[in-house]
Parts: structure tokens; sequence; C-alpha cells
């Protein structure tokens, strides 16, 4: 009895601990991905690579401008998407074409669909708020991959467990930022206290607009604008629709809706337990 | 030199392999080089402000489950609802059929057992880590519907054995056989539900908007599918009086939630494309006429057929599940379509 007890105890801390992990948290870190300052050179991909150590994902010319990185994935954690589009910017001068950069990255949501999926517990809320899959816990169940509305944590298949961006867990410990933010050569990509990042963002927003570039706005700087994410902790300054980036326009964290469809599932349980009760009992009388 | 060939071309004379993706391991790099490649161009790929996506790659992941995960959808959902149809034989077990019912009941705890265990065994299997298939149990997180499935299962296994093993025996161990049949029965139906949960609770387009009907689908599909192992393989009188009830209820609510999981989805035509198109579309519909086709069978009395097309009607749904979600995932216009809705 007492060790059934502690298990129950057990496990009730479990629970609470993985609900502190979205809830309570202290010193949020984030990246502010400014779109308009990014010049496409790659020098965050080649850094998070290096610092991190991941393999190449092989040598592809896609055709896609100068896009031949394709997407986030398990073994790419940074990606610089290229936009070519026959429409010019507002505050362009000449021509109708304008090439827009972006560099996509986990968003570290503030509440995660990967992290609230997890069944292992291996994806976890650092003391940075940052969303870390521990490597040595996940077990490739691949329920996070179809859990993410951005399409950004990826599993291995000769590796067999999922991965994607850590915040360079690593060098924030050590007081460093991290890796892409270092390398990137425009500030393009800002890394600080979530707080601030907002702060500066809504100024550089204010700042184009004075300027004359209307269609600039922010994606996901906090959870009046992306209720579904409750913001991202990683947010981005973009000047065309979300989808132009391949960024979903109002994502929706899967487990926001999850008690409406266990309680489906409590009724559809009551229905086959009264169909076979009810017939068992017409089979049994005559 | 000792310069690494997985693709990290790390000199490790020079450098230790310490970053955070270095335990990454790469055995194939061919293949996951497939997954991402884009399929060769026939023009210049562009955006067009028109309709928007990038480069018409796909928005999210699609699954990285294999055949195993909807045949443990089928297994682990006839075991559910074999184990609920068990414990209710126990409890009508009474008067003149009681020695027919009380059979019966034990057979439907066997495939409880075979469908729970053979389920166990296809979970893990898919499992990128199969050796960490325990760490399943280190939480208990009700937002995630794969970790509340493996408390389901690790409830439902063992008290179908424990049935199994004990019911019918004399004294205690008979009583207590007894309290796990009805025990792995509360379990069977939780079972039978939680993957329509699990399937729906995703971010994939097409399986969204029928949250609410996806676990009655895969409920009434998980009854069919008990149903028709019965019927295909115990012949007796009251056997074919359940299934004849059980079955013909369970196949026309299989029929009826899977046209509404269809209309629901395709409130939004975009994101019920795939039910329209494709292999997955086909199955969708031959799972649809299968099952219909068993109802009429076994109104004819044609027990055993019926038995075939129901099983096969259920199979088929549940891979067309998976492979409808799969081709939903791989169309970024079916979330934008959704989300701007």
């Amino acid at each position: 009895m007492a060790a059934v007890l502690s298990t129950v105890e057990a496990l009730s801390l479990e629970t609470a601990a993985a609900r502190a992990d979205t809830h309570n948290r202290s010193g949020r870190k984030g990246f502010f991905t400014d779109t308009t300052l990014c010049i496409g050179c790659k020098a965050c991909e080649v850094a998070c690579k290096q610092w991190n150590q991941l393999p190449d994902d092989g040598f592809l010319f896609t055709g896609m401008s100068y896009d031949n990185t394709v997407a986030l994935g398990a073994s790419t954690w940074r990606h610089v998407a290229f936009i070519e589009r026959p429409i010019a910017l507002s505050t362009q001068d000449a021509g109708a074409f304008s090439w827009l950069f972006s560099s996509d990255v986990c968003k570290h949501c503030a509440r995660a669909g990967c992290l609230e999926s997890c069944p292992t517990g291996a994806i976890i809320r650092t003391e940075f708020d940052s969303v870390y899959v521990q490597p040595d816990i996940c077990n490739g169940c691949g329920y996070c991959v179809v859990n993410c509305p951005f399409g950004v944590i990826d599993r291995r298949e000769d590796d067999g467990r999922a991965w994607k961006c850590t915040l360079c867990y690593d060098r924030l410990k050590d007081q460093m930022e991290p890796a892409c933010a270092k390398a990137c050569p425009t500030d393009s990509i800002k890394f600080g206290d979530l707080e601030e990042l907002r702060e500066i963002a809504r100024t550089r927003v204010e700042r184009l607009h004075e300027n004359g570039l209307e269609e600039a706005y922010l994606y996901g700087a906090d959870a009046a604008k992306q209720p579904g994410t409750e913001g991202l902790n990683a947010f981005f300054l973009l000047v065309d629709k979300p989808e132009a980036y391949n960024l979903p326009p109002d994502p929706v964290v899967p487990t926001k809706t999850v008690k409406e469809t266990w309680a489906s599932l409590a009724f559809a349980a009551v229905g086959l337990a009264a169909a076979a009760i009810g017939s068992v009992f017409v089979a049994s009388r005559g | 030199m000792a310069i690494s060939t997985d693709g990290r071309d790390i000199d490790t004379n020079l450098a230790e392999l310490s970053g955070e993706g270095a335990a990454q391991k790469i055995e194939r790099p061919d293949r996951h080089l497939q997954k991402i490649a884009p399929a060769p161009w026939e023009r210049v790929p562009q955006v067009t402000p028109a309709e928007t996506t990038y480069y018409e790659r796909p928005l999210l992941k699609q699954s990285v489950w294999s055949a195993d995960i909807p045949l443990y959808y089928f297994v682990g959902g006839a075991a559910g609802a074999a184990l609920t149809l068990g414990a209710a034989m126990q409890l009508a077990a009474r008067g003149r059929r009681r020695r027919e019912l009380r059979a019966l009941s034990a057979h439907c705890h066997w495939i409880g057992i075979i469908g729970s265990t053979a389920g166990a065994a296809f979970l893990i299997h898919d499992l990128g880590r199969p050796s960490r298939f325990l760490n399943m149990m280190r939480v208990f997180r009700p937002t995630s519907p794969m970790n509340m499935g493996a408390w389901i299962l690790a409830g439902a296994a063992p008290t179908a054995i424990a049935t199994g093993l004990l019911v019918n025996r004399r004294g205690l161990p008979g009583k207590l056989g007894e309290a796990t049949g009805y025990a792995s029965g509360v379990f069977g139906a939780a079972l039978a539900g939680y993957t329509g949960v699990l399937v729906s609770n995703s971010v994939i387009p097409v399986w969204q908007p029928s949250r609410r009907w996806m676990p009655v689908l895969f409920i009434a599909s998980a009854a069919s599918s008990a149903a028709s192992i019965l019927d295909l393989f115990y012949e007796n009188r009251t056997a074919r009086r359940v299934t004849g009830v059980f079955g013909t209820a369970s196949r026309l609510m299989e029929i009826a939630a899977s046209r509404r999981v269809e209309h629901l989805a395709s409130t939004v035509p975009q994101v019920g494309a795939p039910f329209r198109s494709g292999a997955p579309g086909v199955l969708w519909k031959a799972a649809g006429v299968l099952t219909a086709t068993s109802v009429a069978l076994s109104l004819l009395k044609r027990h055993r057929l019926a038995g075939v097309l129901g099983a096969a009607g259920s199979l088929a749904l549940r891979f067309a599940v998976h492979s409808l979600g799969n081709a939903s995932a791989r169309d970024p216009r079916a979330s934008f379509a959704q989300q701007r809705a």
C-alpha cells in the first residue's frame, strides 16, 4: 500500500512539475529575428552545424532561389529561407521584384506542443525558458513530430531520436550567446532577455513604419499576437504574409484542446460498455 | 589523419566530439537525403503571390511512424473491445446460458491477451530506441495521449493475462480472476479508443476538425473488429447471437462516425482534399464498402464471410487514417487554409 501511495505521490509531483515546466519561469531568453536585416549569408546555419557538431544533410541543388537547405530538421537547426517575389517593397524605388531572407529556427513556444505531448518527459523547459530535448531520455516515439505546428522537430531514422534547436543550452550555461546569434554579421538574429527583445522589436517596427515600410509586423511576439502558442520565445519581424516564409498564419498547439477529446473518449467508452452489456443480455435472453 | 566521414568532417585528433548534436548517429545519410530532397523541378521554382506557399514545400513534418502503428491501432483496438465484451459476459453469465457465456468470455479474454501483447510488440518495434520503452512510465501526463496510452496498455495487458490464468479457478484465485476480468474490461474500453485521441490531437490538418468524433470512430472500429474475430473463430450459437447485435451495431456506428469525420474535415475544402484523391482516399472508401458489405452478410447469417470483410474493413480504416494524415501533412495549403478559415 505504501508503495502504491508513494507511486501516486511521485506521479502527481511529476504532473505538477510538467505543468510548472510551462507556467513558472524566470530569466526568459529568446531570439528576435529581424528579417529586414538578413542578407542570406547562412553564417547562422554554418555556425550552428559547427558548434553543435551536426552532420551535413547531403548536398542538394533545389532550384529554390539560394535555398539548398530546404527545411529545418533533425540535423538542421537553422534554415535560411529565400523568397523571390515579383512585387516591390513599399520603400523600393524601381522594379517589381524583391528578395526576402529569413533565418528560421525552433520557436521555443511558451506553450510547446512537443513538450506537452512528449510521453517520456524527455522534452523539458530549461531555466532559460527554452525547450530542450534530452537525448539520453528520448525513446524516439515520434509523437512530438506530429505535435509541432511549425514542422520543426524531427526524428532522424538512423539515430532513432528526436532532435531540434537547443537554444545552445551548453553555451547559455557558460554565459555565451547561441552560436547563430554570435555569427550573424548584421545582427538580424538578436539574442537576449525576452522582455528587452520585445521592446527592441516594437521600436524597430515603429521605425520601419516611419521610414515607409508599412508592411513590417511582428510574428508571434506575445500571447496576444499568437494565442494558439501563447507567444514564441523566438519571434520574427516579417514583411510578407507568414505563408511566404512557410510559417503558419495562426498556429494552435494541439494540447490546448486535449480535454474535450478525452471527454469525447469517455462518452464513447461508456457507449461501448452499454453496447457490450446490451448485446450480451439480448443474446442470453432467447 | 582521422577525419570523420559521417558528414561532420571533424578531425578527431584535433577536436573532441562533445557538442549538443555530436551524439547524433549517422548510418544512412543517403536515406536521410531522400527524405528531405524535393522532387525534381520541371520549371524554375517560384513563389507566386496569388496562392502563397514556400515553393510547395510542406509546412509540417509527416509522421515518422511505420506500418506498425496502424497495425497497433487495429490489434490494440480489437483487444480492448474484446476485453470489454468479455467483462460484459462475466456480468451476464447467469441462468440457462451461464456455461456458454463463461466459455465465450474466456475466449474474449484470450483475444485481449493476444491483441494487447502483440500491440505492445508493434509499439515497441516502432520506437526509434526500443530499449527505452519503459521511459514511457517516467511521467504521468494527461496532455500526452501517447503517455496515457502507455499507462492504459500497462493496465489492460496484465489484467487480461491475470484473468486468462485465474478465472474459473476455485477459491481466492478465481475471485481475483473475476475482479481482474472486470478491471480489464474498463482498461479495454480506454485501450479501444485512446488512439483516436492520439491521432486527432495532433497538428495534422485533416484530423483536427474531428477531435470529438475520432475517439467514437476508433471505438466503433475496435468493436467491429472484435466482433469480426468472434465471427471468424467461434461458431457456437451464443457467439453468433452476441455478434449479431454487437457486431452490427458497431459496424453501423463505424460507418456513421466515418461519414461524420469526413464531413467535418471537408468543411474547409483544401483540408478534406486527401479524401477525394489518391491512394489514401481509395483506402478510406474501400473501408466503408467492406464494412457495409459485412453488415449485409451478417444480416444474411453469412457470419464467417461477414467476419472476414468486417476485419478487413477495420484494418483498411486504420491504414486509411494513417495515410490520409500523412498526405494532409505534406500539403502546406491545408494548414494555411484551415488557419485562415
